[in-house]
């Protein structure tokens, strides 16, 4: 497995944690009062920071097992994955704000129309990373 | 499994060819990566027309001898 896949995966497990525990922390704030969570500022600030410290640790570690692989700038074939896993990732993220905007337009919760837009952000960036593993397999 | 693409290439018969030269030193030459000089002898990526060049350069030979167009994947 390539440097890149494996830092793909890597940040697919780092998204996927973090956006795990915003959400669980969501879900238990909604379900104690009764109602969508208004959006928690620190806890955001809290889930980007976890995202940061978790990568510099988890993409030294394998950069340290990848020699000279790590190094490298991306070449045409990784800046062609990049851009294509980027195009559609960003489909994800169109989807999630018209499904916030529709959900805005009937439930007009301002709260949740927040949290389903942070969501499709979580979830674009997940599908990034998920792409481009497709596309070094399966070819570009 | 996706779609073939239509170019095929002769590289990993040119690279044996030539002192059975490594994929890391052509991947030097051309200025790419190992793994994409993999991916394009396995037909899993088509360069582009540079790198094309350089990968026929590098050999000796024209582009047409590295490189060749498969009617029946187009």
């Amino acid at each position: 497995m390539s440097f890149r896949e494996k830092s793909a995966w890597a940040m697919i497990f780092i998204l996927f944690s973090a956006g795990a525990y915003y959400f669980n922390k969501i879900i238990g704030i909604s379900h104690a009062l009764g109602e969508t969570a208004p959006p928690i500022i620190s806890l955001v600030i809290s889930y980007v920071i976890l995202i940061v410290i978790a990568s510099i640790i988890i993409m030294a570690a394998i950069a340290g097992t990848s020699g000279r692989e790590a190094n490298q700038p991306a070449d045409e074939r990784d800046r062609l994955i990049i851009d294509k896993a980027g195009h559609w990732s960003g489909y994800i993220l169109a989807a999630g704000a018209l499904a916030g905007i529709f959900n805005y337009s009937v439930l007009h919760d301002g709260n949740l129309l927040f949290h389903i837009v942070f969501a499709s952000l979580m979830l674009s960036q997940i599908g990034e990373y998920v792409f481009q593993i497709i596309l070094y397999r399966r070819g570009v | 499994m996706a779609k073939r693409p239509p170019i095929t290439n002769r590289v990993r018969e040119l690279r044996e060819a030539h002192g059975q030269m490594s994929q890391a030193a052509l991947a030097e030459i051309i200025g790419v990566t190992r793994q994409t000089v993999i991916a394009i002898e396995q037909g899993r990526y088509s360069p582009s027309l540079e790198s094309a060049f350089r990968i026929a350069r590098a050999f000796g030979v024209g582009v047409e001898d590295a490189f060749g167009w498969d009617d029946q994947a187009a």
